[in-house]
């Protein structure tokens, strides 16, 4: 455990150095600012109650670009600079390197989000916010970017080229994110909805809108898992390759 | 204590080690050398664990490679061959952080730092970013790397490529103070350097093992030297008559050179003469009325043996030409 919080320290200490880690989060400061205020002062004139629904609704868009741009780096600038020879020589489990990894790059989104509460303060103060779904909001967010985040990891895992995984990330992300479109598109009424349930998207709406369901949160711990679990493989595979 | 018995290793149908095997005894610092891609790096990555053998074994201090890897890891130091380093951290952060990931915390932290620091000369660059120090201060902020937990085992990659000189010079120094306590492999291209270093030399071609003992023993393999001559005379006459004071002898002679009056002659002896071969070659002089402009003892050396084994194990693994060393100079004793 004191192992991958040394990784997890290393990892955050090189995203506050990483001026790819800071144009990724004003990107997504200034865009999600903008997003604010267009709620605020277009959409709010007309809504009843104060609400960040339309905030949060971008979010998995928004989100599909901006972790896997935080996590193109994690394994991929190792195997580019041979540290991963280093790393994978300390007396360190694998398991602790990527957990070490995933946490670090994970709480630097955590601070990306905390920046963000100024959004629902600002509301509460102008007016009467629901914090429910404000709060269902912040956990659902926190759970996706989790989960796209562990899948940029494993991705990053395969190559040791940042730019080439920061595209196959975004790609298989957006076809996630398309896939309650596309099953619907092609396949029976019947199976459409079990297809629906592997959507990372629509699990986050369903947290959004404020009602936490057990499920939903077991889809995004097993969804993490199952690519920590196969960046695993592939660092215990090159082992054996070289 | 290093055990390695019958290593393989495959990268897909390439054999980059055809079952080496090996032990280095406590205390004893070791010298790899052998051309490039002859297994030197590949052994030490499995050695290191960041490998996995194809077939074999390997233990250090009776702990196998395989079975235990964490425990191995945290007995050895290493260098990798690239000297890969955060180039985005300072020194002292770098160290601190190797430190902690190795499990050296809190006030043994601060001493193994200040330790490594003085040992390999960092105090000037302490506070810089590593991306601003020269080759040769990496090289040293590597090999601080290696040490900071005081390993019993150190393995070094190349430690000293890409350095001037100096540094060399100096990196040697420190590897054998090292030595002195520990055991150490490190890989080389400089043959000077493994005789100055270490205690015993393997030499690796062709992912095998063709040559093991210290830098005289190998040197003792090659039966004899050789007589180097600079001669005035006719020519073939020469070669004729120098072939026949020297039986057995391997006798080349180098091509006129314009406007020369003189012939180089390189004599190679199979087994050194009864007499001084010296004094063969000027009394045969003397005799034929020639004139002796140059004559030069050369004895093995340890790049002859070098060159020797490594061309022999090219020649014998010819269809894999990526991987044969320069066959240049293998006759050139």
């Amino acid at each position: 455990m004191s192992d991958t919080w040394t990784i997890t320290k290393r990892e955050l200490r090189s995203y506050f150095l990483s001026p790819i880690a800071y144009v990724v989060g004003a990107l997504f400061l200034g865009i999600g600012a903008y997003m604010f205020f267009q709620i605020v002062f277009i959409e709010a004139g007309r809504a009843a109650e104060a609400r960040m629904d339309a905030y949060f609704g971008r979010l998995p868009m928004f989100f599909l670009v901006l972790v896997p741009a935080l996590a193109m780096r994690l394994w991929s600038e190792e195997r580019k600079l041979g540290t991963i020879e280093l790393l994978l020589t300390f007396p360190v489990r694998t398991g602790s390197l990527i957990m070490g990894k995933f946490l670090g790059a994970l709480l630097f989104l955590s601070v990306l989000m905390l920046l963000t509460l100024i959004y629902p303060i600002t509301l509460a103060a102008l007016g009467d916010l629901d914090w429910g779904p404000v709060i269902g909001g912040y956990l659902g967010a926190l759970l996706l970017a989790a989960a796209y985040l562990s899948l940029g990891l494993f991705v990053s895992s395969t190559t040791q080229d940042q730019i080439i995984a920061l595209i196959v990330s975004v790609v298989v992300l957006l076809l996630l994110y398309y896939l309650p479109g596309i099953a619907a598109f092609f396949l029976p009424p019947a199976l459409i909805d079990t297809v629906m349930l592997a959507s990372p998207v629509v699990h986050f709406q369903s947290i959004a809108r404020g009602v936490l369901d057990l499920s939903d949160v077991i889809y995004y711990v097993v969804f993490c898992a199952f690519f920590l679990f196969l960046n695993h493989v592939t660092i215990e595979v090159r082992k054996w390759a070289g | 204590m290093i055990t390695v018995q019958n290593l393989v290793k495959m990268y897909g149908q390439v054999a980059a080690l055809q079952g080496i095997t090996f032990e280095v005894p406590s205390g004893q610092v070791v010298g790899f050398v052998g051309p490039n891609g002859a297994g030197k790096s590949t052994t030490m990555k499995i050695l290191t664990g960041f490998l996995y053998a194809t077939n074999g074994k390997a233990a250090l201090e009776g702990i196998d490679v395989r079975e235990n890897p964490l425990e191995v890891r945290r007995r050895v130091g290493y260098l990798p061959e690239t000297n890969p380093l955060y180039t985005d951290m300072r020194v002292d952060d770098y160290l601190s952080f190797v430190a902690e990931v190795r499990g050296v915390k809190g006030a043994r932290r601060r001493a193994a730092m200040d330790r490594v620091v003085q040992v390999c000369g960092l105090g000037t660059v302490f506070k810089k970013g590593i991306s601003e120090l020269s080759k040769g201060f990496r090289q040293r902020v590597g090999l601080a790397q290696a040490m900071i937990h005081d390993p019993q085992i150190l393995i070094l990659d190349e430690p000293t490529s890409g350095l001037d000189p100096n540094q060399i010079v100096e990196i040697r120094d420190l590897i054998r103070s090292l030595g002195t306590n520990r055991t150490v492999v490190l890989s080389t291209h400089y043959l000077q350097e493994v005789e100055a270093a270490c205690d015993r030399i393997i030499i690796v071609a062709q992912g095998n093992i063709v040559a093991d003992g210290t830098g005289e023993e190998l040197c003792a393999r090659l039966p004899a030297g050789a007589l180097a001559l600079e001669i005035i005379g006719p020519p073939d006459t020469v070669h004729g008559k120098l072939k026949d004071a020297f039986t057995g002898a391997r006798v080349d002679m180098a091509p006129q050179v314009e406007g020369s009056r003189s012939t180089r002659f390189h004599v190679v002896f199979a087994s050194e003469p009864d007499t001084d071969a010296r004094e063969i070659a000027h009394d045969l002089v003397q005799a034929n009325g020639w004139k002796i402009l140059e004559l030069k003892r050369k004895s093995a050396s340890l790049e002859d043996v070098f060159r020797r084994l490594t061309a022999n194990g090219a020649a014998a693994v010819s269809a894999e030409p990526a991987m044969a060393p320069s066959q240049e100079g293998a006759i050139d004793v």
